[in-house]
């Protein structure tokens, strides 16, 4: 399978702080790989490289083909990102935003319809996408970003705690969609999360990072082996636990 | 295509029903503020007309005193001799003012020669300066009195002639002339300037409302989307960062020109309510008999053209423009509701220093440290526009524009650098609060 992101030593050194420290993953064609890690670990710095928001002190990232230092805009056209608690635009009704960020992509006015028709099914906010986002709740807002961040079949989209905000029953609709996606479109997924249950049940790899190292990669069953325990939590905890003790 | 998305999206964030109703509800208070200034105006040149005496005297001496203070234009009301209580006095006749003539007068000035007492009562109700104008315009009234008791003791006890008395009265006849550069007009040069202020006023004021109200706008713009996370999704977006910052900057510019022509509207409308009667009363009586205000305005060359409002206009311009952009800085700057708040603070009291000071103060005549601060300031140069257009300095308009443009690019570079980096992300001023490093790792 084609890789969609390869992320070669990369780095990213702040004034006083080393942020990602020489970390190298890969995420194929219709994978869906997570990273996760403690907090002020190094996984919201690294995503931001990724999408192009950040520049890296060392490494490179290719998407698709495309260096992410040197074809920034180029990588734009492939990606989607949904940041972890981000708003949308208060003034707006939910279809006016999603005609919005559709009219970032394409040109076109049928595509364009084509990416909004294709978020209205995965939000199902029906009626309610008619009113302004300034009324929604928080689920919403995050049920309408994910359909914005899915809509144009990026090569890969990058969801930062992708179902925070939501309740179980659509944070479940969810994960499945984002399976659905990988499997039947071939979409690359990189996510984020703090949800362990969340992972291991729709990630086909994970990476471990603390303290800006990459320390553990692999698919949940083999590090579950490797860690020898029954589940990823406890997987998480071994490895943040021996990076400390390091 | 995409630029126009953006632009449509950054006009309709900005004109929302807030915007609307903020800009018909000021209008509409310069408007109705302008009428009542004007009512307030027009009550008080009333009330200038005529005054309220008593005449405890009531001889044929001061019977002719108030036919020549009569004579003199003035309307005398007569009311009866007063309670010795005057603030009861004032209270039962319902009046503000009164000048009482006492009993004796006449016998005082014609016989004893001494100077005699009149008495000027007045009533402070107010601090207001339509309170102060009428006060004043009674103080005048009793000059008249002087005048016309000199001027009826001289004719009636010493026997001159009136042509004698008007020789006396006015032996020297005051003819103002003012030089403008190599011209010159009988005109009264301080009649000429508060003409030409009071129609100056409006440039520099619009200018500094319209600067503080779109520094506040695009600070809230950036902020906001920093804030909602909304700007980190726009810039890992397929389109360019030039557009991005160029489409808020536009959307803007776009809304601070429309409003500026509300204000403009609003505020020439209050300001020609109140001028209008000052204008045409004072200034117009004042060079009635020389020139008129406008022929001498035309021919010292003190009338700004089309082209010159025209140039006036493309300062005003580049000062939102580098206003606009100086806030966009600011505003990428933090992240939080409270420091967006006072962020504008620095783009505030560089707009006001200058404008106070050339409102004030006649900026060449400054010492060369304040100069230089002064003209450091690219907004100084719009508030002296006028002027320099009004007084043919060309050079220094044309170096304040030029100042303005380089400004302006330099300005425009940090903040497209502030855009392409990751600093946009990294940097923060976040006042009121700790220092920390705004790093999510």
């Amino acid at each position: 399978m084609n890789k969609i992101l390869e992320v070669k030593k990369l780095s990213k050194q702040y004034t006083k702080v080393l942020a990602v420290n020489n970390i190298s993953f890969d995420v194929k064609e219709g994978e869906i790989f997570a990273l996760i890690g403690p907090n002020g670990a190094g996984k919201t710095t690294t995503i931001r490289m990724i999408a192009t928001l950040l520049k890296p002190t060392e490494g490179e990232i290719i998407v698709d083909g495309n260096s992410v230092i040197k074809e920034a805009a180029k990588v734009r056209e492939k990606i989607t990102y949904l940041p972890d608690e981000a708003g949308a635009y208060k003034t707006m009704t939910g279809r006016q935003y999603l005609k919005f960020m559709a009219g970032l992509f394409t040109n076109d006015q049928e595509k364009l319809n084509k990416y909004v028709e294709k978020a209205i099914s995965i939000n199902g906010l029906g009626e309610r996408l008619d009113e302004k986002i300034g009324g929604y709740s928080r689920g919403m807002i995050r049920k309408l970003l994910l359909s914005r961040a899915v809509m144009t079949s990026p090569k890969l989209a990058i969801l930062d705690e992708a179902t925070s905000g939501l309740d179980v029953i659509n944070a479940l609709e969810i994960r499945k969609m984002i399976k659905k996606l990988a499997a039947e479109e071939g979409m690359s997924f990189l996510l984020s999360s703090h949800n362990m249950l969340e992972i291991e049940y729709v990630s086909d790899r994970v990476g471990i990072i603390t303290n800006g190292n990459l320390m553990a990669m692999g698919n949940v069953e083999e590090l579950k082996q490797r860690y020898n325990v029954s589940n990823l939590e406890e997987v998480f905890e071994k490895v943040v636990q021996e990076n400390e003790i390091l | 295509m995409k630029f126009f998305n953006l632009l449509k999206k950054e006009l309709k964030e900005l004109i929302n029903m807030q915007m609307i109703l903020g800009l018909i509800i000021s209008c509409s208070v310069f408007v109705m503020m302008g009428q009542f200034m004007s009512n307030t105006m027009n009550k008080i040149e009333e009330s200038n007309g005529e005054i309220r005496l008593s005449d405890s005297d009531d001889t044929e001496f001061t019977q002719s005193l108030i036919k020549a203070i009569e004579g003199a234009g003035t309307k005398v009301v007569k009311v009866d001799t007063p309670n010795e209580d005057r603030a009861k006095a004032l209270e039962e006749l319902d009046i503000s003012n009164l000048i009482i003539i006492p009993q004796g007068f006449t016998e005082n000035v014609l016989e004893n020669k001494e100077m005699s007492d009149i008495e000027f009562v007045s009533a402070i109700s107010s601090t207001s300066l339509a309170s102060q104008m009428s006060s004043m315009s009674y103080s005048t009234v009793v000059s008249i009195i002087q005048t016309a008791v000199k001027q009826t003791l001289l004719l009636e006890k010493y026997e001159f002639t009136n042509e004698e008395l008007m020789h006396i009265e006015a032996p020297i006849k005051l003819n103002e002339v003012t030089v403008v550069k190599n011209k010159f007009a009988d005109i009264s040069s301080t009649s000429l300037m508060s003409f030409i202020q009071s129609q100056g006023i409006l440039i520099p004021m619009v200018v500094f409302i319209i600067l503080v109200y779109s520094s506040q706008m695009i600070v809230a713009a950036i902020s906001t989307e920093k804030i909602d996370k909304t700007l980190e999704t726009l810039l890992s977006a397929p389109v360019s960062r030039l557009s991005v910052v160029f489409a808020k900057m536009l959307a803007a510019a776009v809304v601070a020109l429309i409003s500026s022509g509300v204000y403009m509207f609003g505020f020439g409308s209050y300001m020609g309510s109140m001028m209008g009667n000052v204008n045409s009363g004072e200034v117009a009586s004042m060079v009635g008999e020389a020139m008129s205000t406008n022929e001498a305005l035309t021919y010292l060359g003190l009338e700004l053209s089309v082209g010159s409002y025209v140039l006036i206009g493309l300062q005003m311009f580049m000062t939102i423009l580098i206003g606009l952009s100086v806030s966009m800085m600011l505003g990428a700057m933090v992240d939080n509701v409270k420091s967006a708040q006072t962020i504008i603070f620095p783009v505030m009291i560089t707009a006001m220093a200058p404008f106070i000071v050339t409102m004030f103060a006649d900026v060449s005549e400054l010492s060369i440290f304040v100069k230089i601060l002064l003209y450091i300031i690219p907004f100084t140069h719009t508030f002296m526009s006028s002027s320099n257009l009004i007084f043919g300095n060309y050079s220094a308009f044309w170096f304040g524009l030029l100042y303005q443009v380089v400004f302006f690019a330099i300005c425009m570079i940090l903040v497209l650098k502030l855009f392409t980096s990751d600093k946009i992300f990294t940097i923060s001023l976040n006042f009121g609060q700790k220092k920390k490093m705004k790093i999510h790792k």
